[in-house]
């Protein structure tokens, strides 16, 4: 593709990785060719870089599409997920999934990222709601509305929560930060 | 000044615009310049290696109505304006849009100083006359002053680097390595062997790729520093020279000529204006637009049809001793209004929601 091309969300693959353009600012002298400055984030590690490029260079377009679908298991290699219209399923490996696996609940519901055809990565919802499996008992009598307490839930994850959350109850968390949102009634 | 202003009203933008037009008739055509309309649709552009016209066939849409109003001039034409809607492909940022107007002006008989002047007194009048209509507070001032520096001065300032104006490309190079790095290493992406066969076309790639660096590393932090004027970037290195005349440069002792007659005009921070004191030898001209095509063939850019009745009239009639220049309508009203992007002060409704 043509620099020209470069937009905000413009996939593009570099050094054989796929990244997506975050923020884009063009810059041109009248007379003088035009800088394409780019934050872009690398759509596998999430690692973030800057890169500009210049009027009349090239660069590649990556061949990066996402799928919704829907998590069904996970094995000692890694992690199944299902298409729900083509209930075509694929697996990524452990290592792909990273500490993503915290949050993936059964049925949950996720982007599959692939890079040309295949599965690299999967993007969570903003937000899941899990079961308390383990927390330590509340204290009587501790007001402090910021005091919290460690739990565990069902994935295993350790959050921290406020300190009225008892064992079985549902939380609501934060996939980006892994931090507590709030209490879930059922 | 007031940053983050949100953008302007449908009415406060025809109110802008309205006001901006009116002062921009009354200053000009005041000063004795007649208004005049040239096709829009045009056989061939005012080619550059960096400016991408619209086709609109059988012809191009113009990048700018420099070469119609030239051959107006060259037929007797009076010392002329125009506001002129101007297509630009691709150039799409805060600061740049695909649709863009123009103020064009040529003075007959006049060089350059006069041509700042003017600059001066149609960026105040646009200045005042939105103001008057906007009613908000905080709107930015017109420069309170202005200054004029030498490009190859700022770049020496601003670079540590001492340049002629007329170096070749592999002296340039050797030049500016104790700062390419800083640069971004602009010289890296030029095509050198592709272009040696063509000293003109690679002296002017590797001089814009220099200049473009420079005005983004350099130039613009420089601007910043002196917000709140206005200020004339002269004397532009020879390779850099556009459609504007040789020259030689002020307090150099050399008689040669190694810098162009063209400036360009800043206004906090924004670039705003280019003229020149017009190239007149059609012989010069064909070898600059030449120039451009085969920068433009090394790019693997397609080559752009060459003005042939321009440079006809140039031969004769010929084009009468004349400086022009082009100032940005659209970044003026944009400056004037306290906004940070072209879309918050254009007169065009988007498209429309989907519900």
């Amino acid at each position: 593709m043509d620099v020209n091309e470069l937009r905000k969300n413009a996939k593009v693959e570099l050094d054989g990785h796929p990244y997506v353009v975050t923020d884009f600012q063009f810059v041109k002298p009248g007379k003088g060719q035009g800088l394409y400055k780019c934050k872009l984030k690398n759509m596998i590690t999430g690692a973030v870089l800057d890169r500009t490029w210049r009027s009349g260079e090239r660069l590649d377009a990556a061949n990066v599409e996402s799928k919704r679908m829907q998590f069904l298991f996970a094995t000692a290699d890694g992690f199944t997920f299902m298409d729900n219209e083509s209930y075509e399923q694929v697996e990524l490996t452990a290592d792909l999934v990273g500490d993503d696996k915290f949050y993936l609940l059964d049925q949950l519901d996720v982007d599959v990222l692939f890079y040309n055809n295949r599965p690299v990565g999967v993007s969570l919802p903003s937000h899941v709601i899990m079961d308390i499996v383990e927390c330590e008992p509340s204290v009587k009598g501790d007001t402090a509305t910021n005091v919290t307490k460690s739990a565990t839930v069902q994935t295993g994850l350790s959050v921290q929560v406020p300190l009225f959350i008892k064992e079985g109850e549902r939380v609501k968390i934060d996939t980006r930060t892994g931090a507590y949102v709030e209490r879930v009634n059922t | 000044m007031i940053r983050g202003r949100p953008p302007l009203s449908i009415p406060a933008r025809v109110l802008a615009w309205d006001a901006a037009l009116a002062a921009v008739r009354s200053e000009l055509r005041g000063s004795g310049l007649a208004e005049v309309v040239t096709p829009v649709r045009l056989a061939a552009v005012a080619i550059e290696p960096f400016i991408e016209p619209i086709a609109a066939p059988p012809g191009l849409l113009a990048t700018s109505p420099e070469l119609p109003m030239k051959r107006l001039l060259c037929h007797g034409a009076p010392s002329c304006f125009q506001i002129a809607p101007c297509f630009r492909a691709g150039e799409v940022g805060d600061l740049h849009r695909e649709e863009l107007h123009l103020i064009e002006w040529y003075r007959l008989h006049a060089d350059t100083p006069a041509l700042r002047l003017d600059v001066e007194r149609v960026v105040t009048a646009v200045f005042e006359a939105v103001a008057s209509v906007l009613s908000e507070p905080g709107l930015p001032e017109p420069p309170r002053r202005w200054t004029q520096v030498g490009m190859l001065d700022l770049v020496d300032e601003t670079l540590g680097v001492k340049l002629r104006g007329d170096e070749a490309p592999d002296e340039l190079a050797a030049a500016l390595r104790p700062v390419s790095a800083a640069l971004g290493d602009p010289l890296a992406t030029v095509p050198h062997a592709r272009l040696a066969p063509h000293p003109r076309a690679h002296a002017l790639a590797a001089w814009t790729a220099f200049f473009s660096a420079w005005c983004d590393a350099r130039l613009d932090p420089w601007l910043h520093e002196h917000e709140g004027e206005g200020t004339h970037l002269v004397e532009f290195p020879l390779a850099l020279a556009a459609l504007s005349a040789p020259g030689s440069r002020t307090g150099s002792s050399s008689h040669a000529p190694c810098v162009a007659h063209r400036f360009e005009s800043h206004v906090h921070g924004r670039e705003l204006a280019n003229g020149y004191r017009e190239l007149r030898d059609p012989d010069e001209q064909r070898l600059r637009f030449e120039a451009v095509n085969a920068l433009r063939v090394a790019l693997d850019l397609p080559r752009l049809p060459i003005d042939e009745a321009f440079l006809a009239d140039l031969h004769a009639p010929g084009l009468p001793p004349c400086a022009g220049v082009a100032l940005g309508l659209d970044r003026l009203v944009l400056l004037a209004s306290g906004r940070d992007r072209l879309g918050d002060v254009a007169i065009e409704l988007g498209r429309p929601r989907r519900s």
